[in-house]
């Protein structure tokens, strides 16, 4: 009588020329992840945000996305790593960036011009000029984190990009080993993006009083195309986190 | 036993070889270079193909523009002065001891060799490396070594390629060499003629005595020029090491491209001429004189000196692309710094960093894309002033200042230029605000925030911020940050937190 290891083997060999490996699962590729700094995200993402891929963080105003990249760029800063953020609406706050720990000196801001200052031989919308900015910056290498803040585009503009573009973009992400993270009010890069977050709007935390202390935020996450490592325990889908006001962390210090 | 031994390097024909060093489309046609005043311009030099079309030295502009396919260009002493430098940046190369012995339109350099055979091998070597390093600098030139100074001098003048003259032959060199290559006056030369002496050989075998009677004292050195026994007291030039290449066009030129292909073959010379003294190109000037006299001015300042010649073209581009000159380009410049080699040593735990020259030229790309000022690092400004911020060039440093990571914060994502809109108060409170059509209701406020300065000048500020949770009439909730001015009375959404 075969052993079951020997009929595996058999079958195997039957069916090699239709199906390799047929009973033998395929190695599971374990992908490098950055942690974010916020625990309760890192715990629902396992680990962190992917590297070498796109990481979409998308929600309404206010939900907390803006914050939670600035974090993750603040962790990233903070082992020396070169940072660089294509900002479509220039809405970027460096005082924000500070407060919430990025070391400004490794951060490359890209303001996109606005529609009224374009000149004849460079007619290029402000999507059209992040597009072109993040594709350079993705070709040049070295940079451990690459935001494309489309927080403040409509999602009809955003949503035309072609689907090529989301694959370049992947492939140059995945080629340089730089975390692409694109900060949206909904999902663009759909196939190409390895992890959608979905923020919720926000929920005050301590409304009364004075001063404004801080906003408690909950993320869901959308979509995780590689996992670190084989999923043996399940992980809650949503998780909730709170970011405090800058002058309340001072006030604390 | 003389231990002299001399190179004479002689580049023919040197102001047509200038001007067509850096045009390279130009090097396979007739041209001739005109000299002289307006209206009575005439050919002062000419390249070989020119004179298979029946060019000759001397035609006025009007003769020469009958020849068919002869390209005419105007003589520029700065285009000349600029390939001298490279001539003697080569000679340079194989002697630090150069006499400048030109003559002519020739220019003609000598190199005292003695002692260089550890070097260079025998003269025959060190003659064709010489050879082979003035054609890389773009210029054809004849090379004679011999140990008398003026017997090389003559023998590189009189004859094409590379001629080596052993110690004892100078007289036998020289004598089949025209007379006419010795400082003769016109009416010395018909006097020599008709006494049928042509050759050098000729004019060495006639007696001293009697030809000094009939010539002067000027004619014993003649005769001891013709032996190949002349002697010279050697006079070296220090030429000083300036990276410097100019080009002047013959017709001012628009196109960017035009002004690339000549910028291109000279910043391959600056970086081939610091390569041979084992530097780089740290920073590179351009000069563009322009029609009416302006000068547009550029500067490259790579982050590293480089020798990286498509680097430096790409730079000089796109920096030409991003400030391209308001007129006509008449003449062009480019003067380089040099630098020591770029070395880095990278550290095998140390964090990837993008590569100084390619971030170079990403940059110089995004800053044509969005903008020159809109690209860089954001420095906060030492102010009370809410969002005010400068920009700094993106510099990589090799030492990266390591800030600690603390709690998350919440975010502004601010409104640029902020909106102007219509707030209604209530108790001194903001309870709704206007933006466009738009109603939204106050949930929660807190506030005022006052600030205010510069009062004395033009800049000054006097704002009251409020932080505010707002809800739109479709249930929608954000917070944001509304400021009045009150300078001017004014309510703006200035940003939202996220």
């Amino acid at each position: 009588m075969p052993s079951a290891s020997a009929l595996r083997l058999e079958i195997e060999r039957t069916l090699e020329h239709r199906f390799p490996a047929a009973l033998t699962p395929a190695p599971k590729t374990i992908y490098e992840v950055a942690p974010i700094g916020v625990a309760p995200v890192d715990a629902l993402l396992e680990g962190g945000l992917p590297v070498g891929a796109i990481s979409e963080v998308t929600g309404p105003e206010s939900s907390g996305r803006t914050s939670l990249t600035l974090a993750f760029l603040a962790k990233r800063t903070e082992g020396g790593q070169v940072c660089a953020w294509v900002d479509a609406g220039d809405a970027f706050d460096p005082e924000s960036a500070a407060a919430s720990g990025v070391s400004l000196k490794q951060l490359l801001w890209v303001r996109c011009r606005n529609e009224r200052g374009l000149t004849r031989s460079k007619p290029w919308t402000r999507l059209d000029q992040a597009l072109r900015a993040t594709d350079l910056l993705l070709q040049a290498g070295g940079f451990a984190v690459i935001v494309l803040d489309l927080g403040d585009m409509e999602p009809a503009h955003a949503m035309r990009i072609p689907l090529t573009t989301w694959f370049r973009f992947r492939q140059a992400a995945d080629r340089t080993r730089c975390s692409l993270v694109i900060l949206g009010k909904t999902t663009y890069a759909q196939s190409s993006a390895a992890l959608v977050l979905e923020s919720a709007p926000f929920l005050p935390e301590n409304v009364g009083g004075t001063v404004w202390r801080g906003c408690k935020f909950e993320v869901r996450r959308g979509r995780q195309r590689f996992t670190p490592q084989l999923a043996t325990s399940r992980k809650p889908p949503a998780s909730a986190w709170s970011a405090i006001s800058a002058w309340e962390v001072k006030r604390r210090a | 036993m003389s231990s002299e031994l001399y190179a004479c390097v002689h580049a023919a024909e040197f102001p047509a070889q200038a001007l067509l060093r850096l045009r390279t489309d130009l090097q396979t046609q007739p041209v001739a270079v005109l000299d002289g005043p307006a209206l009575q311009e005439t050919v002062c030099s000419l390249n070989r193909h020119a004179v298979r079309r029946g060019a000759v030295l001397g035609m006025t502009k009007l003769e020469a523009e009958g020849i068919g396919g002869l390209q005419l260009l105007s003589r520029s002493t700065e285009v000349e002065a600029a390939a001298y430098a490279v001539l003697l940046e080569c000679a340079a190369k194989f002697s630090p001891r150069i006499e400048a012995a030109s003559q002519g339109t020739g220019c003609a350099l000598v190199l005292d060799i003695a002692g260089m055979e550890l070097l260079f091998g025998p003269p025959e070597k060190l003659a064709e490396r010489l050879r082979d390093q003035m054609a890389t600098a773009g210029f054809r030139v004849s090379i004679a070594t011999s140990a008398n100074f003026h017997v090389a001098q003559i023998k590189a003048t009189a004859t094409r390629g590379i001629a080596i003259i052993r110690k004892g032959d100078e007289a036998h060199a020289l004598e089949k060499l025209h007379i006419a290559l010795l400082p003769l006056t016109e009416e010395q030369r018909e006097t020599f003629a008709s006494w049928g002496i042509r050759t050098l050989g000729e004019l060495a075998a006639l007696p001293k005595v009697e030809l000094v009677k009939r010539f002067g004292a000027a004619a014993s050195d003649w005769r001891a020029l013709a032996q190949g026994v002349a002697r010279h007291t050697f006079q070296p030039i220090e030429p000083a090491f300036a990276l410097k290449e100019f080009y002047d066009f013959e017709t001012p030129v628009e196109q960017l491209d035009s002004l690339l292909f000549i910028g291109a073959r000279m910043i391959d010379c600056l970086v081939a001429r610091a390569v041979g003294r084992a530097m780089s190109l740290a920073s590179l000037s351009v000069d563009m004189a322009l029609e009416g006299g302006q000068v547009h001015h550029l500067a490259i300042h790579p982050a590293v000196p480089s020798v990286d010649r498509k680097f430096l073209l790409k730079l000089l581009h796109l920096e030409m692309g991003a400030h391209p000159p308001l007129a006509a380009v008449v003449s062009l410049t480019l003067a380089a710094e040099a630098g020591q080699s770029s070395k880095m040593q990278l550290g095998l735990f140390a964090p990837q960093t993008p590569e100084p020259s390619r971030l170079d030229v990403t940059l110089a790309r995004l800053k044509a894309i969005v903008g020159e000022d809109r690209v860089g690092t954001p420095v906060l400004e030492d102010t009370h002033r809410s969002g005010s911020f400068r920009m700094e060039g993106f510099v990589v440093y090799a030492k990266p200042t390591v800030q600690e990571a603390g709690n998350p914060r919440m975010a502004l994502r601010r409104v640029r230029p902020p909106h102007p809109i219509q707030v209604s108060l209530h108790a001194m409170k903001p309870v709704c605000f206007r933006d466009g059509d738009t109603r939204f209701e106050i949930t929660a406020v807190y506030g005022p925030w006052r600030t205010s300065g510069c009062w004395w000048s033009q800049n000054g500020w006097d704002t009251e911020a409020w932080d505010a949770m707002a809800a739109s009439a479709n249930g929608e909730t954000f917070g944001c940050l509304l400021v009045l001015d009150r300078m001017r009375n004014e309510w703006r959404l200035e940003a939202f937190y996220d």
